[in-house]
């Protein structure tokens, strides 16, 4: 056994890891899909609801007060996280993708016309593509694909070059869409370059930051995008939360997103005026237990430190790629060397289906994900329809990493003889 | 080995040999299906005699779940009349209900996959020859 002193120290704090499925520990490597929660989180949305639950905002006693507080507080310290000087450039919503909805149609469709243009990855997310589908649908606008890089087998294969998206940016584009970290070959995107680069011409940049936030540290004053996005539950945070950062000068230039209560300055028969950011785009009783839970999972990264955190996450990484280097009939997507790339790692095992190898490996305890992941257009790519995805977090050691190769070899007994 | 698994014996035979597969040329009927959770795909070609079966093909890109369904449909259709196979589709559904418990004497060649049902996330992969079969049906009809 390797010493895993990241895992070893951090594993007690969810309950989750105790179970066994199908009489196996379970070896949870499903964390791009959701991560686990600690007990500091579970005791923050228990401790909300059984002390302090009421509406926010909307009461003068004692519990809406304390609920006001915890929300804004929330507010405080997620701004802090993620490097923004002022929290009113913090909205909350229910995850990413409300998140990039919100900035599409608040935003873009405001500000977009006939003949602009809106550039996207080919390894986007579903959900920073179909939003922008939907914009440009609506305002006249078009979508600009940058390519990943092609070489398949190469160590290349799957990052964003930026001489292409020299030549991508022109005139016409009025927004560059990107995710910092994809969700599928793990390739970390230069983001920070890639934010000069678009902002040397006046355009843009959206960063979809559901993948990165629990990978790596967020500044997003140093890298000075318009927005970002991210969802609590990917972080050790509870679902039905999310952040859309933006930018002051952006704020100004939204519509708001949904109308009702507590978005409103004055309502008048006919029409009404607007509350100011961020409460301009938070309509209707927001989710303060979710609120909680999530500063305190941010709180809960903080303590163990990112760059822990990324140390762990790059060994995992390194010991998977050394395993798959073992085995030619695995076909492994994405850049092939930790520098380029996170603990998100696609793969398909050569005549089998991924349904078939993930619950092969579901059967020894081993939760992986199968299918497309949200992500058609790099499928379509990569030429395959779907893939097996395993995605590290925090708690996972290198032993679980092990079982699953050695559980592939159920998948070839049994599918292929 | 695999004694806990779900790949019994019968399922890989039609997994790894799947019956009927490929395409008719001049089909009759023709309809296909699609998983959005995995991009799975699947068409079904069907030859009619007036209202019955009697040639068929599926071309599947799917899981082993997938092509073993429609592998075990092709043998169950074959020589059975649109009107029934279409009511034998719908009491496979009816099985795969969580609540269901008597599995009529009619599907009981299809108990191999119906004793798949407590995998959730898989009745979509053994419902997609099905659903294109409600399709050729359907489009039969009008
Ligand atoms: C890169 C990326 N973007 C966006 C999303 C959408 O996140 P959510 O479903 O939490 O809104 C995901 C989650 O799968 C993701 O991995």
């Amino acid at each position: 056994m390797q010493h895993h002193p990241l895992a070893s120290k951090v594993r007690d704090d969810f309950p989750i890891l105790k179970r066994e499925i199908n009489d196996f520990p379970l070896a949870y490597l499903d964390n791009a899909a959701t991560t686990q929660k600690p007990n500091c989180v579970i005791d923050s949305l228990l401790d909300f609801y059984s002390t302090h639950n009421s509406n926010v905002s909307r009461g003068v006693y004692t519990l809406a007060e304390e609920a006001t507080e915890i929300y804004e507080e929330g507010r405080e310290s997620i701004a802090k996280f993620i490097g923004a000087t002022d929290s009113g450039n913090i909205i909350f919503t229910r995850g990413t993708t409300e998140s990039i909805n919100l900035v599409a149609s608040a935003w873009a469709q405001h500000n977009l016309k006939t003949g602009d243009r809106i550039i996207v990855t080919e390894m986007e997310h579903h959900s920073n593509l179909v939003p922008w589908q939907m914009a440009a649908q609506a305002s006249g606008a078009e979508l600009v694909y940058w390519p990943i890089t092609p070489e398949a087998g190469s160590t290349s294969v799957g990052l964003l070059e930026l001489e292409e998206l020299e030549e991508l940016l022109t005139d016409s584009v009025k927004l560059l869409a990107v995710t910092a970290v994809s969700n599928v070959l793990g390739t970390v995107n230069p983001i920070a370059k890639i934010v000069e680069m678009a902002h040397e011409r006046g355009i843009p940049v959206l960063v979809d930051a559901a993948q990165a936030v629990a990978r790596m540290p967020i500044d997003v004053s140093g890298l000075d995008c318009d927005f970002l996005a991210f969802s609590g539950h990917k972080v050790y945070g509870p679902t039905g939360i999310g952040v859309l950062y933006a930018k002051k000068e952006r704020l100004d230039e939204m519509q708001p997103f949904q109308g009702g209560g507590g978005m409103i300055r004055q309502v008048g028969r006919q029409s009404s005026t607007w509350a100011d950011s961020p409460q301009k785009f938070e309509a209707g009783t927001p989710p303060v237990a979710e609120v909680s839970g999530l500063a305190a999972a941010l709180e809960y990264v903080s303590d163990v430190g990112i760059s822990e955190i990324q140390k762990h996450e790059k060994e995992l990484t390194a010991h998977a790629l050394n395993r798959f280097a073992e085995f030619s009939d695995l076909e492994l997507y994405g850049p092939q060397d930790t520098c380029d790339r996170t603990g998100v790692l696609s793969f398909n095992l050569r005549n089998v289906h991924p349904h078939d190898v993930a619950q092969v490996l579901d059967e020894s305890g081993i939760a992986v994900r199968a299918g497309h992941h949200c992500t058609q257009i790099l499928h379509e790519r990569l030429g395959v329809a779907a893939s097996v995805r395993m995605s590290f977090g925090i708690y996972n050691e290198v032993s679980e990493i092990d079982r699953l190769f050695s559980s592939l070899d159920r998948a070839r007994d049994i599918f292929l003889d | 080995m695999s004694t806990n698994s779900i790949y019994r014996d019968l399922l890989l035979d039609h997994a790894r040999h799947p019956k009927y597969s490929g395409c008719l040329e001049h089909p009759d009927l023709k309809a296909s299906a699609f998983n959005p959770l995995c991009g799975d795909e699947l068409e079904l070609t069907l030859a009619l005699s007036g209202e019955t079966i009697h040639d068929c093909r599926t071309q599947v890109r799917g899981c082993s779940i997938c092509i073993a369904s429609a592998s075990m449909m092709s043998e169950f259709i074959l020589e059975r009349t649109l009107s029934e196979v279409l009511q034998i589709s719908k009491e496979f559904s009816k099985s795969l209900r969580k609540d269901t418990e008597d599995i009529p004497e009619t599907i009981e060649s299809l108990r191999p996959l119906i004793d798949l049902k407590p995998h959730r996330s898989r009745i979509k992969c053994m419902r997609l020859a099905w659903d294109a079969l409600e399709d050729c049906a359907a489009q039969h009809q009008t």
